[in-house]
């Protein structure tokens, strides 16, 4: 792998002439720069292509001199896994944690299943019976009273949280867990969630019902989670505390977070802290060129007195901060990534802000209409709020972008390395995808397949049809056909027992 | 067609609910032909026998449902295992890397076995072991179980059941070898029957465990030898003086003159066309010496002596062969140069009518044609005695061929030595003078054809006059043989080679290992009850493994023939064993005082 590496090297071509013909021959780079040509300004279209070969071949330049000492800063600190060997991850005890959502073809398209899949596996263990485990967490929505149905991200919370639960569930049932990994950011933008209509303890009691086969488990974390909220948590979000924990509401944000120090508190406490991560593949942020690469960039350039350097090439005046330069020219951390960091490269890590979007805001609580305010900023705050997250950009392959990663910035300096050494390895498996193989696993297994949501739209057709004729729409029927519905997915054959 | 040891005729087991006997559950699209079962791994093999139980309405209005079991065989299984991808599998080559050691999932496989639907049969009992066409297809969902060895036996052997007097035992079930395959030798000796296979697949072993099996209902069987497979059923106990054996001599009287002169030139003595002339005369009058009566015969055979100097023709006689027409070639030759009038009008006299007029330049002619004769009699002479010798204490062909044709008897017409020509002339006479015998009512007994590789007596294309006439009479059997009573077995290895129409007259079908595409193509297009799964799977059958079809089983199954008892002449000893042996009996030959060199 390493040898690739060197071959496909791409910080030795270092000419515009270099760049252009290496982009042309990365369709993802290549289409990728094609569209932003299309999107950008009039004016900036022109010659958009070339200038960022020219600004990509400086960029290049700019890195190699750093490292030669010709350069006293650097602008992009890279490590390399491209060595990275099977053999030093034998024996490890590994979970992939992914959710899907199925949606019935019905008239209202509202999605009626959720699942959690977990896969776990153990690297070296030649006996199949003993080698993996594959888990799930369905969730019915409609069986859910709380989170704001009306809302599209209502999914997203309910998904989030029982992928947490996943996760949780994992590393409390296996004492030797090495690395937990989960599909997409470790924690998401969670601002934008914010007003939700609280879960209900019965809710909760959905969540946890596959949590562990000890239902004492499911109660503790109902039962702690409340505590807090009434003693640390709630009486800094709301005015209403009382009513709040009188009603033994789950407000989804607050709980999140607590999950999230549960889980951190858990790895935390075990002899050897596992790993826990997070791959998010096509990303579109472009928060770490912002704040790291491109300040860099703009830092040096005014030392050098060339702070017209974007200006002059695209013949503009705007283009004077990294913002400017990414809102105008619409470059993303995986587009610049992807054309400066070889295969086996990632890059150095930063504290991703992934909440400077939780602010005061309303939310309704269960049952009732009328909304109050929330203050959702004491959720920052580290003690009863999100853990604090970093992130770094890895290349898997000259022809997939950079994935990121994401760690709890608490578990310790190592877990990028660590991560990085993994999710490299894992992803070459999948070379053309370049993400990895295992959460592919986990996502086909916690893939809701059609033939359930197709069969499960047209029982509730059937069922509508029939009741709605004899002039009587029986609940507890319907709730009969999708009980038994859900029931059906343990005849899917991944949900097979163990021969 | 098949029982189980022993046999437990007539009687059926409910439906399974025992888990030992799952299989596993239909799943997908279900049809009255096809349906694939979701299995466990290695449930099931290839070419397994398996039920599915139903509910039908009864077509004709009777009431409540009946229930059925549909029979079916694995036709093919696959293996997938849709976690692990292509590229991986890639990965894991450029890299080295077990799978075992990387975090790809190896345990969910999905196993899938497709199944042919065999036909259907009452729960109850009641159908005589004959399946009825299935017309609507088994439920998806339902478990398919594995039936009892005495079902599967009784299923296998169907009608046959109630016809055990045509049943010939001669084979076991592939994957269940307690179940005795028995096949309807009725159909093979009536309908035809081709055993197709490659070189050393078991195709003779198969041939001659048919034949034992035909041979205990006394059928009267003749059997065209080519490489001498058949001389050890004289010595099987049970077959004891009823097997006679034969070696060929090529009847050349009983040709014309021109086919003669074709033979000669075939045999690479090449007759010109004035040569050909004098030919004709020298059989016609070559024929008037076998002709003749007794008494003549002996002045003849003086005379022939006397002109060319061979006391041994007074001695053991003039044979019917080729050194009758050398001789009389060189005797006309003689009286010719020598300008004996007497000895002309003599030969005139006995059927050689044109000689009188001859003069030195027919003499120069005869000379040529004695020559070339005289050769051709002597490579017809080898050929005779390998045949003899293959055949070991064979006897001569009868003159009457009805007489190889013999209740209780078979009678085993080696081939061997001679070319494919005088092989094919040698077939198609024996065989026509039979088949008319049976057609003219001469011949009341039926009887059964085995023709050993029969490409060269059926061969797709007719290069020579001899393949022509063989040609014609064996499509002539294989197509009219079932009205008079005359049966075929046809065995070959290049089943491509062989005539199509004639293949296609064959009901009933055994195939071993065939590993040339042609054949396989061929055998597909020809054998229609062949399915494409079945003929995908015959490169890879064992010796000895064969599938059944056509009409002599009830259907298609894949099979292990059992062992003739008998062995045969080419059944290969290892070589150096063979050279072993023969060095001790040259060192027992050899004189007690010889020095033993390899001593120094």
């Amino acid at each position: 792998m390493s040898s690739e590496a060197n071959k496909n090297s791409i910080s030795s071509n270092l000419s515009e002439q270099d760049v252009k013909e290496e982009l042309q021959r990365q369709p993802h780079l290549f289409m990728k720069l094609a569209e932003n040509a299309l999107t950008v300004a009039e004016s900036l279209r022109g010659n958009y292509f070339r200038n960022t070969a020219v600004f990509v071949a400086d960029l290049r330049k700019a890195i190699r001199a750093a490292a030669e000492g010709k350069r006293p800063d650097q602008i992009l600190r890279t490590e390399n896994v491209g060595d990275a060997d099977w053999s030093q991850l034998q024996g490890e005890v590994v979970t992939f944690v992914d959710g899907g959502v199925g949606q019935a073809k019905l008239s209202s398209q509202v999605p009626i299943l959720l699942r959690v899949g977990s896969y776990l596996v153990r690297t070296g263990e030649r006996n199949l019976a003993e080698r993996e485990q594959f888990g799930y967490y369905p969730v019915i929505l409609g069986d859910l009273e709380g989170g704001s149905k009306d809302r599209k991200d209502f999914i997203d919370i309910v998904r989030i949280t029982a992928e947490l639960l996943g996760g949780l569930a994992a590393l409390n049932r296996n004492a030797d867990l090495d690395v937990l990994m989960f599909h997409g950011p470790l924690v998401y933008l969670v601002g934008s969630y914010a007003g939700h209509t609280p879960f209900t303890e019965s809710d909760i009691d959905i969540f946890l019902h596959h949590y562990a086969s000890d239902p004492e488990k499911g109660k503790q974390i109902k039962e702690e989670f409340l505590r807090k909220a009434k003693l640390d948590i709630y009486p800094r979000m709301t005015n209403n505390s009382d009513e709040w924990i009188k009603n033994r509401v789950f407000e989804p944000l607050s709980f999140m977070a607590y999950l999230f120090r549960r889980l951190i508190g858990e790895a935390k406490s075990r002899k050897k802290a596992p790993l826990i991560a997070g791959a998010v593949e096509r990303g579109s942020l472009s928060k770490f060129i912002e704040k790291v690469l491109l300040e860099r960039v703009f830092r040096g350039l005014r030392a050098k007195g060339k702070h017209d350097y974007f200006n002059d090439m695209h013949g503009r005046t705007d283009l004077t901060s990294p913002k400017a330069l990414i809102d105008k020219l619409g470059y993303s951390d995986a587009l610049l990534l992807g054309m400066l960091l070889d295969p086996g490269q990632y890059t150095e890590p930063w504290t991703i802000d992934k909440y400077e979007s939780l602010h005061t805001g309303q939310l309704t609580l269960p049952g009732k209409s009328v909304q109050e305010a929330v203050d959702f900023t004491a959720l920052r705050s580290k003690d009863v709020g999100f853990p604090a997250v970093q992130g770094c950009y890895i290349h898997v392959s000259n022809t997939t972008e950079p994935l990121r990663i994401e760690v709890f910035e608490d578990m310790g300096e190592d877990q990028i390395a660590e991560a990085a050494r993994r999710v490299y390895l894992y992803s070459r498996l999948l070379p053309g995808y370049g993400f990895p193989v295992g959460l592919d696993i986990a996502d086909k297994y916690s893939h809701v397949p059609n033939w359930l949501t197709e069969a499960y739209g047209k029982l509730i057709r059937y069922h509508l049809g029939v009741s709605l004729q004899s002039g009587e729409i029986s609940d507890a029927e319907m709730r009969r056909i999708l009980v038994q519905a859900i029931y059906m997915t343990s005849r899917d054959w991944l949900f097979r027992p163990k021969s | 067609m098949a029982t189980n040891r022993p046999t437990e005729t007539g009687k059926k087991t409910a439906a399974p609910n025992a888990p030992d006997r799952y299989v596993g559950t239909i799943v997908g699209e279900s049809t009255s032909r096809e349906f694939r079962l979701a299995i466990a791994h290695e449930t099931l093999r290839e070419q397994d026998i398996i039920a599915v139980d139903a509910e039908l309405r009864p077509t004709d209005g009777r009431e409540g449902n009946e229930r059925i079991r549909v029979w079916a065989k694995v036709q093919r299984i696959e293996r997938l295992n849709p976690l692990f991808p292509a590229e991986s599998g890639h990965e894991l080559a450029a890299t080295r890397t077990s799978p075992f050691d990387t975090v790809l999932s190896l345990s969910r496989e999905m196993v899938t076995a497709v199944c042919q639907v065999l036909g259907a049969e009452p729960i109850e009992g009641g159908s005589g072991g004959k399946l009825d066409q299935v017309r609507y297809p088994p439920q998806p969902a339902t478990s398919a179980y594995r039936p009892d060895t005495s079902d599967i036996a009784r299923v296998v052997l169907g009608e046959l059941e109630q016809k055990q007097d045509r049943a010939l035992d001669i084979a076991t079930l592939s994957n269940r070898s307690e179940v005795d395959v028995k096949v309807d030798g009725h159909k093979i000796v009536t309908r035809h029957l081709a055993i197709l296979a490659m070189t050393g697949a078991g195709k003779s072993w198969a041939a001659r465990r048919i034949i034992e099996e035909l041979a205990k209902k006394k059928y009267p069987i003749v059997i065209f030898d080519p490489h001498g497979d058949y001389t050890g059923l004289a010595d099987v106990p049970e077959l004891k003086n009823k097997v006679r054996r034969y070696y060929a001599s090529f009847p050349i009287f009983e040709e014309d003159s021109e086919t003669v002169a074709q033979i000669v030139n075939t045999l690479g003595y090449e007759l010109t066309g004035a040569m050909s002339g004098l030919f004709e005369d020298i059989f016609s009058a070559s024929k008037s010496f076998i002709d003749c009566d007794q008494s003549e015969k002996g002045e003849r055979e003086k005379w022939l002596a006397s002109a060319v100097n061979d006391p041994n023709i007074v001695k053991f006689g003039l044979r019917p062969d080729m050194w009758l027409l050398a001789r009389l070639a060189q005797a006309g030759e003689t009286v010719v140069r020598n300008k004996s009038d007497d000895g002309k009008r003599q030969l005139s006299n006995w059927g050689w009518k044109k000689i009188e007029g001859y003069t030195g330049t027919e003499a120069k002619t005869l000379e040529a044609v004695r020559k070339r004769t005289f050769k051709a009699a002597a490579a017809l002479s080898r050929m005779e005695r390998t045949s003899q010798r293959v055949a070991r204490n064979a006897d001569p062909l009868p003159l009457d061929r009805k007489e190889l044709v013999r209740y209780n008897e078979i009678s085993i017409i080696a081939l061997a030595g001679y070319t494919g020509d005088f092989q094919a002339t040698i077939y198609s006479l024996i065989a026509d003078s039979i088949f008319d015998a049976r057609v003219d009512n001469s011949l009341s007994l039926p009887v059964l054809f085995l023709l050993e590789e029969a490409h060269n007596f059926v061969p797709a294309q007719a290069n020579t006059p001899a393949e022509q006439r063989a040609i014609m009479t064996t499509k002539q059997i294989a197509q009219e043989g079932r009205k008079f009573g005359v049966g075929l077995i046809l065995i070959s290895q290049r089943p491509s080679r062989l005539d199509e129409t004639t293949l296609s007259q064959c009901n009933s079908y055994i195939i071993m290992r065939l590993v040339n595409p042609a054949d396989q193509n061929f055998v597909r297009k020809v054998v229609e009850t062949l399915g494409e799964d079945d003929a995908k799977m015959l490169p890879n059958l064992d010796v000895g493994e064969a599938l059944l079809s056509g009409q002599l089983i009830n259907f298609p199954v894949l099979v292990r023939m059992k062992p003739p008892q008998s062995k045969g002449e080419r059944e290969e000893e290892d070589a150096f064993v063979a050279l072993e042996n023969a060095r001790k009996n040259m060192k027992a030959a050899e004189p007690a005082n010889r020095p033993d060199r390899s001593k120094n």
